[in-house]
């Protein structure tokens, strides 16, 4: 739902006129950083973490189904993060799914986040499997743990990273928690890919 | 213990053709060789077709062999059986790492949003949100309270005449006066329905929309609606972007993308484009039927039957299957005071960005219009279509208005009503009409982006005769029954 999260008509006419394109040229292009996973698992709200860019978040899935993108740093390095709309699978559905998908093959991201929420691992770990079969670079971001610990669900990290083949790091987005972590390791994810 | 690392254990069949796929591949994907060959496998239209097209017909043909020969000998759907087959990993493993402390609790939050989806209590809770959210804070507080204030004692007691007064001191050509100020200038027109009357109605539809976004509420409102929508041929799915629409109905029909079938897709474009409100038009509407009850029961009644018989007709008229309808129910929230804010903060500002050169740029037309006389002839014109509808002439150049913007139309109702022109059974007509009356500009536009122009041009094609012949039928119900007097 996002007109928002857009710039208005007018501003995107007079953009071309506004943008210095000499900016780009000098910085090069910048590694990026992809989020994404299921519907409302707290994408978003990472998203606006990593970046300070606001982007509309909602108790509901789908709320964002277009890609938005920001800028971050990583240990140091400045990077280009990218928002996507949910998706259940890399077999997608509905429109906004494929969107996340054409991203992964197009843009060829440094880092992949697939943020899953912690109450409902179980659910969410399938598109994990899928995205490792993708050979994706991926970082495993267990959100929502503030609301699984209330709950009483204790999830052993290590192991599943050692099962998995991937780093797993959790955090609670809306606290902040977990984000300094997530940075580190998204850098040293980042310091591989080419 | 050196701990392994888990695969997907999926049949040797499918593996097998896997891998020759994958070998077969030269092209460059983004993804994995190997997760690109079951995708293939998977009959998944986009990258078979990217497949197809980078790799050649004769690799291709190969391929293509191999996924007929995988389909032969399963009894299931590939996608299926390796859905299965994962889902078998994702339970082991979460068996293996998840554990639960003192068992699971069910809080006070998981018990209110289930009964939420239970008709009983679901459709009281819904009327109470749309009392208190809509009518009271939208309608009465945001369109009565806050525009009466920055209309009556801001811009018409200060603004208006201050600029009246200075453009005729400064400019000594009437004709560019006007340009700017009077009865349609830039600045006593066209801002100050921005910022008087729309900007206060949008806004607080925005501050209620977002906390009940944010409570979770609307998945639950889904599940409830469900079994009304599918007559209509949508799922309950399509709550979020039928009620996004009370917000911005160009917004809305964004979201729209969101629904399953293409089938799905053009019955809420068209539904959102006739019988839905946007917030300024709903804001200016409820505040002007709030002292008559009656007439704000028979114009939601009239919309609610518009939106069911429409609805159902085009469901009859396309053909294809029902929608299936799944959808995950996060847990009732309290609303984070920081992000409602924002939220609605972020909302009104690109609200008021795309609306403000639009606005003037209307004053700008009109002004044109005047000078040409073009304008006049338009008033008088739509001032005879009004006269159809039992209308007042000017209403006609709220019509008029409403052509160019949902918001702008709703204003200029606002202008004719607060000078006592219409009567309870006009006033529901009026806004009535109004209300399915042609999408505005900026809605159209995303028609045509998201449903392409034969549609789009369709759809209008279809709204506007059709509002004025539902504006006639009501008045000339209104008229024979003599309910509103």
């Amino acid at each position: 739902m996002d007109c928002c999260q857009n710039e208005s008509w007018w501003r995107r006419l007079t953009k071309r006129v506004r943008q210095n394109p000499k900016e780009h040229e000098e910085q090069g292009p910048l590694k990026k950083v992809a989020l994404v996973g299921n519907p409302n698992v707290g994408k978003s709200v990472l998203f606006n973490r990593l970046t300070g860019v606001y982007v509309v978040v909602s108790n509901y899935p789908g709320t964002t189904v277009e890609v938005s993108r920001g800028r971050g740093r990583f240990g140091g390095v400045q990077m280009e993060v990218i928002d996507t709309p949910g998706m259940y699978s890399l077999l997608p559905i509905t429109e906004e799914e494929r969107v996340a998908r054409r991203l992964l093959i197009s843009e060829h991201p440094s880092v992949v986040l697939h943020v899953v929420d912690g109450r409902n691992l179980e659910r969410m770990l399938p598109l994990t499997l899928q995205l490792i079969e993708a050979g994706q670079p991926l970082i495993l971001v267990i959100n929502v743990m503030d609301e699984a610990r209330r709950l009483g669900i204790c999830i052993d990290t290590d192991l599943l990273a050692a099962r998995l083949g991937v780093p797993v790091v959790p955090v609670a987005a809306t606290l902040n928690e977990g984000i300094d972590l997530l940075r580190k390791k998204v850098a040293e994810i980042a310091a591989y890919a080419a | 213990m050196l701990l392994m690392q888990l695969k997907p254990d999926y049949p040797e069949v499918i593996e097998k053709a896997a891998n020759e796929i994958a070998a077969l591949l030269r092209g460059s994907y983004g993804l994995a060789p190997r997760a690109v060959a079951l995708l293939v496998l998977q009959e998944d239209q986009e990258v078979s077709e990217l497949v197809r097209r980078q790799e050649g017909d004769s690799r291709w043909q190969s391929i293509k062999a191999q996924v007929d020969a995988v389909k032969a000998g399963l009894d299931e759907p590939v996608s299926y059986t390796l859905a299965v087959r994962r889902q078998d990993l994702a339970r082991t493993l979460a068996q293996e790492v998840v554990r639960l402390e003192n068992g699971r609790v069910r809080t006070w939050g998981e018990i209110i949003g289930d009964l939420t989806m239970r008709p009983l209590v679901g459709i009281p809770v819904l009327l109470l949100v749309l009392y208190f959210g809509l009518y009271q804070v939208v309608g009465v507080f945001g369109a009565g309270t806050v525009v009466d204030y920055l209309e009556g004692n801001i811009f018409e007691a200060y603004i208006n005449p201050w600029v009246n007064s200075w453009t005729e001191a400064l400019i000594p050509w009437p004709v560019l006066q006007d340009l700017i100020a009077h009865e349609y200038g830039i600045i006593t027109l066209g801002l100050r329905y921005a910022v008087a009357i729309i900007l206060p109605i949008v806004g607080s539809f925005f501050l209620v929309f977002s906390v009940i976004e944010d409570s979770g509420y609307l998945p639950r409102l889904a599940l409830l609606v469900d079994r009304v929508f599918k007559e209509i041929g949508l799922s309950g799915r399509a709550v979020i972007p039928i009620t996004l629409g009370f917000g911005c109905d160009t917004m809305a029909t964004l979201v729209s993308r969101t629904l399953e079938t293409r089938r799905e897709r053009i019955i809420a474009t068209l539904l959102l484009a006739l019988a839905i409100p946007c917030s300024a038009q709903l804001g200016v509407i409820l505040s002007l039927l709030a002292s008559h009850p009656r007439a704000l029961l028979v114009w939601a009644g009239f919309l609610l039957l518009i939106f069911l018989l429409v609805g159902y007709l085009t469901a009859q008229l396309m053909p294809g299957d029902g929608p299936s309808f799944y959808m995950e129910v996060p847990p009732l929230r309290l609303p984070q005071l920081t992000n409602v804010l924002t939220k609605t903060y972020t909302r009104m500002q690109w609200y008021f960005l795309e609306i403000v050169p639009l606005f003037v740029l209307a004053s700008v037309l009109i002004w044109l219009g005047n000078i040409t006389g073009f304008f006049n002839v338009l008033i008088q014109g739509s001032g005879v279509i009004a006269g159809y509808l039992g209308l007042p002439p000017e209403a006609g150049e709220a019509f008029l208005f409403g052509f160019f913007r949902r918001d702008y139309g709703a204003a200029g109702l606002y202008d004719l009503a607060s000078s006592g022109a219409l009567s309870p059974r006009q006033l529901t007509v009026a806004a009535a009409t109004l209300t399915l009356f042609v999408p505005c500009i900026a809605q159209f536009s995303v028609m045509v982006k998201e449903r392409g122009w034969g549609i789009a041009f369709g759809m209008v094609t279809f709204i506007f005769p059709f509002a004025f012949a539902a504006g006639f039928v009501l008045n000339a119900i209104l008229m024979a029954t003599g309910v509103l007097g």
